[in-house]
């Protein structure tokens, strides 16, 4: 029988003396998928992924790659895609895509191809023999991801890949992480801070924070339960009103949900634009003035501060 | 062969970073240059040194004329006698003594060499003349000789690290050279009869020696410097591969399927072709800074092979210093640290007390040769000081090679468990 699942992390575990970075996660990545991992800043995502590609060994718990325990696993299967940028700056991009071939032992007539594949994918043909040192910081990033592709891995991990590229870089790198799935039938790991990338990319996604696994779902699935619809959010004139004004709006059946967001009203319910009369007197009856008022569909990232709170992390 | 790829690219990324490799490079010359000016007049003064002779020798009969000589004696005359070149200042102080009481004085530093004339040493050499003549006048190659082929053996020692054993040695090499080579025009010219005159070999006819006027504590000085240098690779290693660590590549190379041998002996190729450049720049340097070099195209070449021996060890060491140090800066703090004491210790600068913690195959083991740079020091030292060859400095090249393979394979262990397995 086939496995469905290419990365299962069972129970996994891991402290730094006191600090528990990963607490009891348990998690299943299907093979093909895009997975998408979120999380505050601390929350454990790198601790996760570098164990899940045995860089990092687990304090407790076990993973699986492909039905086999991490120690065992065919590392060609694994590629990845650091946070930071991880080159030698004194290569070509040539040179360094052949050096890690080597590394991974790609056949010679296999590698010369995948090379030059890989340049024109990620648009760097022009740069083949350009010295790292001499890239922009997109290129850098698109060369890094090339790096982590070069030995065909099933399993790509790309650990916040889109960390300051500009628009049009996000794109192409956007695009060909689509084609690594729809093409080339890859599973990829993805962790990232833009919602919208994770959104617009993600089959499924974990939310996780303080190292446990807070949702793990499809963005769709996500969203709806966490209230589909709108998102109108108010800025009243005194925010020292926002509680009482809260309380009020709390009465309106119509609403699924009133909280304080960054000091202003957010309130989340269905067709908003019909309901905007009702609230408008509400909020009129507390004799306050709204400075600011905005309204927008619900999106991932109003679920992720539902989830996972507003209060900064480190 | 991965090992081969982390070599061609250690090799670019060394040759690419132009502003390291003139440092590497670079650093050390500035070291000789202003040793070669300081010292390089140091020492020039005509020193008489103590020499110690042993003189067993018993003594024989001339073939023909039955004349009673003794080698032995006029050879120790000859040392006796030899002076300075273009100066009247001698060059030894002929201590006549035992080979235990002349062991003591070499210890206690009041000779600076000893010579060891064998008791059968004027018998032999007339042995051998008669089996010349003999063969001479039968025109027969000797099949029924007196002497065996054994060749005479004078033995010179000191302390190997001192300036008075390394000019004294020179002398007394030349001295016995000229012996031996007066030695056999006459049994020459006692086999064609050309000379009916009994021999006399030695009478005082060698007052000077060639080259003795040049000899500066620079001279002492530059192998010291080389292996200074050589041992200053391992600070540069170090950092080089903690640099690999802190950017994380060493990460991405950790999960692909190259093995910490791959690395490390990749590693080790490109910085043993840094350490043979360098003793070949060094001594370039050293050369025009006045360093008194003995030997041909040969001795070059047998000094860069101890260079990447004693590179090797330094780079096994970089390994160490890279499995603890968590940045560069730290690499090559840490380095400094470990590399200054080490090269004052295998005596680089100057020689430490004696300190001898036992014996082996008969030469005496000091604490500071557990070390295999002091052993690539008294290998350059034998080499470019003393002219020496291959086979003089066996003992040595054993040594270093013996102690590099453990230095290496500790410094593997290590590298490898605090920095390529996965952490904890």
């Amino acid at each position: 029988m086939v496995n469905e699942f290419i990365i299962e992390a069972n129970n996994l575990f891991k402290s730094f003396g006191d600090f528990v970075a990963v607490d009891n996660l348990n998690l299943k990545i299907k093979k093909g998928e895009v997975f998408g991992f979120l999380g505050p800043n601390g929350a454990g995502k790198t601790t996760s992924i570098k164990m899940m590609v045995g860089l990092l060994r687990p304090t407790g718990g076990q993973i699986l790659v492909d039905g086999k325990d991490i120690a065992n696993a065919d590392r060609l299967k694994i590629g990845i895609c650091p946070q930071d940028i991880v080159l030698w700056e004194s290569l070509t991009c040539k040179e360094s895509l052949k050096f890690m071939g080597e590394m991974y032992e790609v056949p010679d007539d296999q590698l010369e191809t995948r090379v030059e594949s890989l340049l024109e994918d990620l648009i760097l043909m022009d740069k083949a023999n350009t010295l790292v040192s001499n890239l922009s910081g997109g290129m850098k990033r698109r060369l890094n991801l090339a790096m982590a592709l070069i030995h065909s891995p099933e399993i790509v991990v790309l650990d916040e890949p889109s960390e300051g590229l500009d628009p049009q870089s996000r794109r192409v790198l956007w695009n060909f992480i689509r084609s690594l799935r729809d093409k080339e039938g890859k599973t990829v790991i993805l962790t990232t801070h833009l919602m919208d990338e994770a959104d617009g990319l993600s089959d499924r996604i974990a939310i996780i924070d303080h190292g446990k696994l807070l949702r793990l779902d499809t963005p769709k699935n996500l969203k709806k339960e966490f209230g589909e619809g709108d998102i109108v959010e108010i800025h009243l004139a005194d925010s020292k009103m926002n509680q009482e004004v809260i309380s009020k709006l709390k009465t309106m059946e119509t609403i699924d949900s009133v909280t304080e967001v960054d000091g202003k009203i957010n309130i989340r319910t269905l067709n908003a634009v019909g309901k905007l009369p009702g609230i408008m007197s509400n909020v009129k009856d507390m004799n306050t003035e709204i400075a600011d008022l905005s309204l927008h569909p619900n999106t991932l990232e109003d679920v992720f501060i539902e989830l996972t709170g507003t209060s900064l992390r480190e | 062969m991965k090992f081969i790829s982390v070599a061609i690219k250690d090799f670019k990324e060394l040759i690419r970073d132009r502003r390291g490799l003139f440092m590497i490079l670079l650093f050390p010359m500035f070291f000789m240059i202003i040793f070669g000016i300081v010292y390089g007049n140091m020492g020039q003064t005509n020193e008489t040194y103590n020499l110690a002779v042993v003189n067993l020798d018993e003594g024989a009969k001339m073939p023909l004329t039955n004349e009673k000589v003794n080698f032995g004696d006029n050879l120790t005359e000859i040392f006796r006698d030899v002076e300075y070149e273009d100066s009247d200042v001698k060059l030894f102080n002929v201590i006549d003594t035992s080979e235990s009481s002349a062991n003591k004085l070499i210890q206690l530093k009041e000779a600076d060499v000893m010579i060891v004339i064998p008791k059968n040493f004027s018998q032999t050499t007339v042995d051998k003349m008669e089996d010349s003549i003999t063969a001479q006048t039968t025109g027969t190659t000797s099949s029924y000789n007196n002497s065996n082929n054994d060749t005479l053996k004078l033995i010179i020692s000191g302390d190997s690290s001192s300036m008075g054993f390394g000019v004294s040695q020179v002398v007394l090499i030349k001295i016995i050279d000229e012996y031996q080579d007066n030695l056999v025009v006459n049994i020459q010219s006692q086999a064609s009869g050309s000379s009916v005159e009994p021999l006399k070999l030695f009478e005082g006819d060698v007052e000077s020696v060639s080259g003795t006027e040049s000899f500066s504590q620079f001279d002492f000085l530059a192998p010291g410097m080389m292996l200074f240098a050589i041992l200053l690779l391992a600070t540069t290693v170090a950092a080089s591969l903690t640099k690999e660590v802190e950017k994380g590549t060493l990460a991405r190379l950790r999960i692909s399927k190259m093995r910490s041998f791959d690395m490390l002996f990749g590693a080790l190729i490109p910085w043993s072709v840094v350490a043979a450049i360098q003793v070949l720049i060094l001594l370039t340097v050293s050369l025009i800074m006045g360093f008194n070099w003995q030997g041909g195209l040969n001795s070059i070449l047998l000094a860069m092979f101890i260079g990447v021996i004693g590179g090797v060890g330094s780079i096994a060491l970089g390994m160490i210093i890279a499995s603890f140090a968590k940045n560069d800066t730290q690499a090559f703090n840490l380095g400094i640290m470990v590399v200054v004491p080490t090269s004052f210790v295998v005596g680089a600068f100057f020689q430490l007390p004696l300190v001898v913690i036992g014996e082996i195959m008969g030469r005496s083991f000091q604490i500071y040769d557990v070390l295999p740079w002091t052993h690539i020091l008294n290998a350059l030292k034998s080499v470019l000081i003393y002219g020496n060859g291959l086979s003089a400095i066996t003992y040595d090249l054993a040594w270093s090679a013996v102690l590099t393979t453990i230095i290496f394979i500790v410094g593997m262990v290590l590298f490898s468990r605090f920095r390529l397995s996965a952490e904890n």
